[in-house]
């Protein structure tokens, strides 16, 4: 089983990496349903199969297909790839950070056998009622946000890349749907 | 009898309204209008019901786990007192509503708003559960900001909406870090609990929740030294500084006090302290009264000045009286606000100086408004007279020099009410202004209103024997009938002397032009007055020092998604360096 | 459980979430960011159900992950939405144009 979960492992962090790079945001939206589909399965080996299933349908299904949808509304756009840090800056950053977690948790890692618990679903719906409660404010949030995402009848996009004037007049525009 | 089911209905009736009338559209106003009168006034039905179901045990229990202890709603008398206030002058803001707001733009928001802000006034009254009420305690922060900036192209509306934001938040904090330590000590969320064991706590522990309290109270209430935000709140719409005023919000903090005053009653100096906050607001609210130009502000003034007789009158210990004050205020208030909104919708400005005269073109809305200044004024035989003459007996009892403010509070008041009716209804007009009276549904909610301040001081017997019935055990409310409540009143010399003043205050406006020599030996305190004692300046230059010192560190904020992970994840490297220096060593 | 797959399982958590921070760091169009986060996220929702296993408590560590998986998904709605919108009446996805803060 060890070997299945390095191989699938291998394999989400490979399709992390080209989600990451790939230049066009229809290939992204792919490799993340990859990520989450190698996660799920990762999921499933290790015994919470209820969870494995819920990240299957909803992770690699629904919000890939909400990012196809999404990515269909707003088009893809040429850019510039840089990003707004210094590429070694990030890459050395996020590596130490990794390492010192890495060499501080490992070493100490130990499996205790299972304590006396209550079952998953008293669990889930008594014990962590609160939880229940926010989720159903952030599914209602989300509601919200769909309706933001499909409500509004779709505008005319500029075809060429905005000038630095326009771009200068979106940023007002911006400000007052802040406002 | 009270059940679970009637709490649900409550605050879910108002909270689905909000989201239904959202959910039409801004493209059918008439609906919007009628399913907001429809679900307020199904939400004032079931808190009327209620009002006859009071218990003081929870009828509701929704367990959150372990961790967070369970929700618990607790309709007793002080509860459903405050549910009813919320629930049937919020319908008769939204009744009011129809009219003012007709053809004005995003009504869904507005109704939504004002809906969710009923709603989660009465969840705030209701909760037995700390944690609970302070969710719900922000959650009625937010709507006032909301709804204050409700006109969000209007910069002044915006800036108004802000300040109550804040100084309600900073009061939010008091509660927060009060309910924390609270929750530490006893081990639980249960208000309850907490004042079955406060004694148990040690005193300088207990000192610190209730002073904590005591600056949540006087933020949400807009007392002293923190009653600049809500004449700042004049900017939002008519029949929501009625609701804010009145119906919720500043209701909150006497609330607060009156709930928690068995716990901290026995605190060093904590009832001096509610007495002279109370006192101050009284007396420096009245003065402001008295020099401002806007009638809206001037009723502002005027609530503040009456929360802190409410708050005076906890500090004596007159639980009882301060919250028949509390419903008596909220009926008049209400019905002053509404009338107010009547004129400025009919006149177009709120600039006193600009009116006079229009008794003439508007009767009716004349003679509520005149109704509810007299009762605001303390006039036999209207509810405000009848509370007032409570709160004062209180102070009396409790044998502090105090009293004699408040006392003169009543003169003030009556001069200050004065005023106001002549400078709007009385005199010859000062400028042409277009005015009419009152449209149906305006007028409705303006008679039902000043009905009720004809009559609420009849509800005396029952409602305290609501009080006595629920709270006895924990609060030791008695009972009064109204033959003794009037018997006490008449009884009482104060009462006298407070008619004597009042009767003076409105002399001394009939006679103001004999008088002109004194009001010009006192213009240096109109003065300082009308620039809000210099409280304004003191939080701009608040103001200023956060906004400087925010340009200062301006520079760690470049807007740049990138950099902020940079600082999450150097954040990151500096804690696990840390645990491995402290680990390693 | 062994404590082998445990620590193969750290070291994939570690990994998943150091691709998803450092896609925050090197991305700039706002779609792409969402994506970035969301892989992040798995790792965290992996790392909680491994964490549950090896502290006795898994179905403790499940019950979270469905709320990781709620909260989730809902960040990654709303924030196509707001990428969807913003693009409407802005007419760019790039993060650094979008920075209204600058001066």
């Amino acid at each position: 089983m060890e070997a299945w979960l390095a191989i699938l492992l291998i394999g989400a962090v490979l399709c992390a990496i080209m989600a990451i790079r790939s230049a066009r945001l229809l290939a992204a939206a792919i490799w993340l349903a990859g990520v989450s589909a190698l996660v799920s399965l990762v999921l499933y080996l290790l015994g919470a199969q209820i969870i494995a299933v819920i990240e299957l349908s909803v992770g690699a299904g629904l919000v890939t297909v909400l990012f196809v949808f999404a990515i269909n509304i707003a088009g893809e756009e040429a850019m510039d790839l840089r990003g707004l840090v210094p590429e070694p800056l990030a890459v050395v950053l996020v590596g130490v950070a990794a390492i010192m977690l890495g060499w501080m948790v490992l070493p100490a890692l130990g499996v205790i056998p299972p304590l006396a618990e209550s079952p998953f679903s008293e669990l889930l719906w008594q014990d962590r009622g609160l939880d229940i409660l926010v989720q159903i404010v952030l599914i209602f949030a989300g509601v919200i946000g769909v309706l933001g995402l499909i409500g509004e009848a779709p505008r005319a996009v500029p075809a060429h890349p905005p000038g630095e004037a326009e771009l200068e007049a979106g940023s007002e525009s911006l400000k007052e749907i802040e406002a | 009898m009270a059940n679970s089911l009637i709490i649900l209905l409550v605050i879910g009736l108002p909270w689905a309204g909000a989201l239904v009338v959202w959910l039409v559209g801004d493209r059918r106003p008439g609906w919007q209008h009628r399913l907001a009168v429809l679900f307020s006034a199904a939400a004032a039905v079931v808190a009327t019901v209620l009002l006859f179901g009071a218990t003081d045990r929870p009828v509701l229990t929704i367990p959150l786990g372990p961790v967070f202890g369970d929700m618990t709603f607790i309709p007793d008398g002080l509860a459903a007192l405050l549910t009813a206030i919320a629930a049937i002058i919020g319908c008769l803001a939204v009744i009011f509503s129809m009219d003012y707001m007709r053809g004005e733009q995003q009504l869904g928001r507005y109704y939504a708003l004002v809906l969710f802000f009923i709603g989660a006034m009465i969840g705030l009254v209701l909760s037995g559960s700390l944690l609970q009420m302070f969710f719900f305690w922000e959650i009625t922060a937010l709507c006032s900001y909301a709804l204050i900036s409700f006109n969000n192209d209007d910069p002044k509306a915006v800036a108004g909406g802000i300040k109550a934001l804040v100084v309600t938040t900073l009061g939010g904090v008091g509660l927060l870090i009060g309910a924390l330590v609270i929750v530490g000590y006893t081990g639980s969320y249960q208000i309850a609990d907490f004042l079955a064991q406060a004694h148990t706590l040690p005193a300088d522990v207990l000192a610190l929740i209730a002073f904590g309290f005591l600056l949540a109270a006087a933020a949400k209430s807009a007392q002293f030294p923190f009653q600049t935000w809500l004449p700042g709140a004049m900017e939002a719409p008519s029949p929501i500084s009625a609701l804010i005023h009145a119906a919720t919000m500043v209701n909150a903090g006497v609330y607060l006090l009156f709930r928690f005053y068995p716990a901290f009653a026995a605190v060093p100096n904590w009832t001096a302290a509610v007495t002279l906050v109370g006192l101050a607001s009284v007396l420096l609210a009245g003065l402001m009264a008295l020099a401002a130009h806007d009638l809206k502000r001037a009723l502002a003034f005027s609530t503040i000045s009456q929360l802190g007789y409410m708050v005076y009158a906890i500090g004596a210990g007159g639980l009882f009286a301060s919250q028949f004050h509390l419903l008596s205020h909220a009926v008049f208030k209400a019905l002053l606000f509404l009338a107010a909104g009547a004129v400025i919708h009919a006149a177009g400005t709120r600039d006193m100086r600009l009116m006079g005269g229009l008794g003439q073109k508007m009767p009716l809305v004349r003679a509520v408004f005149v109704i509810g200044a007299l009762a605001l004024a303390g006039v036999p035989i209207l509810n405000g007279f009848w509370s007032k003459e409570l709160v004062l007996e209180a102070g009396l009892v409790s044998d502090t020099p105090w009293v004699i403010g408040a006392i003169l509070g009543a003169g003030l008041t009556a001069l200050y009410t004065a005023r106001m009716i002549g400078l709007v209804f009385h005199g010859q007009p000062r400028s042409e202004l277009p005015a009419h009276d009152a449209p149906p549904a305006m007028r409705f909610s303006l008679v039902v209103l000043a009905a009720g301040a004809l009559t609420t001081w009849l509800l005396v017997g029952p409602l305290s024997a609501l009080f006595a019935r629920t709270l006895s055990a924990v609060y030791g409310i008695h009972a009064l009938t109204l033959l003794e409540m009037i018997e006490e009143v008449l009884a009482t010399p104060a009462t006298w002397l407070v008619l004597l003043l009042v009767a003076l205050g409105f002399a001394a406006w009939q006679q103001r032009s004999w008088l002109a020599g004194l009001a010009k030996a006192l213009a240096p305190i109109a003065w300082v007055a009308s620039h809000d004692f210099g409280f304004e300046w003191l939080n701009r230059q608040i103001v200023r020092v956060t906004m400087g010192t925010a340009e200062v560190t301006r520079i760690t904020q470049t807007g740049v998604l990138g950099w902020n992970v940079v600082g999450i994840i150097g954040g990151l490297i500096v804690v696990l360096a840390l645990l491995v220096l402290v680990w390693g060593a | 459980m062994t404590d082998t797959a445990l620590q193969i399982i750290v070291i994939g958590v570690l990994g998943l979430v150091g691709v998803g921070l450092y896609g925050l760091l090197a991305v700039r169009n706002l779609i792409k960011v969402i994506v970035a986060l969301q892989i992040a996220v798995k790792g965290v929702l992996l790392g909680l159900v491994a964490a549950g296993m090896a502290s006795g408590q898994p179905n403790l560590g499940e019950s979270l992950a469905v709320t990781v998986i709620v909260a989730d998904t809902i960040v990654a709605v709303v924030g196509l939405a707001l990428a969807v919108q913003v693009r409407r009446h802005v007419g760019t996805l790039d993060i650094k144009a979008l920075s209204s803060l600058q001066r």
